[in-house]
């Protein structure tokens, strides 16, 4: 692909915030400063622009922990912010274990199932019981990004070299 | 104990009348941070007949929220005893998450008292 290509992919997509590499916490609080100030130049309610910005750092703390290609202190992938119809998505897309995939496809398949009741239940009892096994975080941030989506769609893409995708759409009232 | 606010982390202020915390609460590394709080929050509730804790946050993410579960835990475990313990969940006016966030932890005191403060 053409550089210029690249650049247009991302106009035509409307993602307007969108980096690829190693992701940190050092990098996250980085980030953080531009990612609100991107969605508050562009969104006056700021409700919806706390919510972007919390599924965002869900997300880039997914990559930093579980991503499986590690670098120093965080992991790789790519996380993005674009609008969409009527709202934003909220991209994240790592390289992970096969291993670690199924188990992770079924919860996410079971809060996909859940209202917000049963998520605030599942959230709830998640914090009374602490992290799952293996968890680096509090096992709470998928259900946190379910609760406040108004959609969230997931895949692993690929055979020997699997990728999670996982997009979270919140929209404007 | 006094810690002044981080980008990514809330002033604390802990004495032997109360604890407050104000700001944003998204540590990089929530152990680092939440430890030390919660051995001052402990060393102060056992020499205490009466505590308040003010809480004023504007965004927490979803490691924070079990540091605060564990926090409350805490409070109300010390209200269980027979400790006068109140705790001010303030929220801005307009910022439904942290209103909503306050009401999920409502469900989890019994003895201490716990209220949602608009601000």
């Amino acid at each position: 692909m053409q550089s210029q290509d690249f650049h247009k992919l991302l106009e035509q997509r409307r993602t307007f915030f969108c980096y690829s590499g190693l992701l940190s916490e050092d990098v996250l609080s980085t980030f953080s400063g531009i990612v609100r100030e991107q969605m508050s130049e562009m969104e006056d309610d700021a409700e919806i622009t706390k919510r972007v910005f919390g599924i965002f750092v869900e997300q880039a703390q997914n990559v930093i922990r579980y991503s499986k290609d590690r670098i120093a202190e965080g992991g790789t992938g790519t996380v993005a912010i674009s609008r969409a119809d009527e709202g934003f998505l909220i991209e994240a897309i790592n390289p992970m274990d096969k291993e670690h995939a199924e188990g992770l496809q079924q919860n996410l398949a079971e809060l996909k199932a859940m209202d917000s009741k049963e998520l605030r239940k599942a959230y709830k009892q998640r914090l009374r019981e602490g992290p799952p096994e293996g968890s680096k975080g509090a096992g709470l941030g998928f259900i946190e990004m379910a609760r406040k989506a108004d959609r969230f769609e997931f895949d692993f893409v690929g055979s020997n070299e699997l990728l999670f995708v996982f997009k979270v759409w919140i929209k404007e009232p | 104990m006094q810690l002044d606010a981080t980008n990514r982390t809330p002033a604390v202020s802990v004495s032997s009348t109360g604890i407050e915390m104000k700001g944003e609460c998204y540590p990089e590394d929530i152990t680092a941070f939440a430890e030390p709080v919660m051995q001052a929050l402990r060393n102060q509730l056992e020499s205490v007949e009466s505590f308040q804790v003010r809480i004023e946050l504007y965004y927490f993410n979803s490691s924070s929220a079990k540091f605060l579960f564990d926090f409350f835990e805490e409070l109300e475990e010390a209200a269980e005893v027979g400790k006068q313990i109140s705790i001010d969940w303030c929220y801005r006016t307009d910022d439904s998450s942290m209103q909503e966030a306050g009401e999920d932890f409502e469900e989890d005191f019994e003895h201490a008292q716990y209220q949602l403060v608009e601000i």
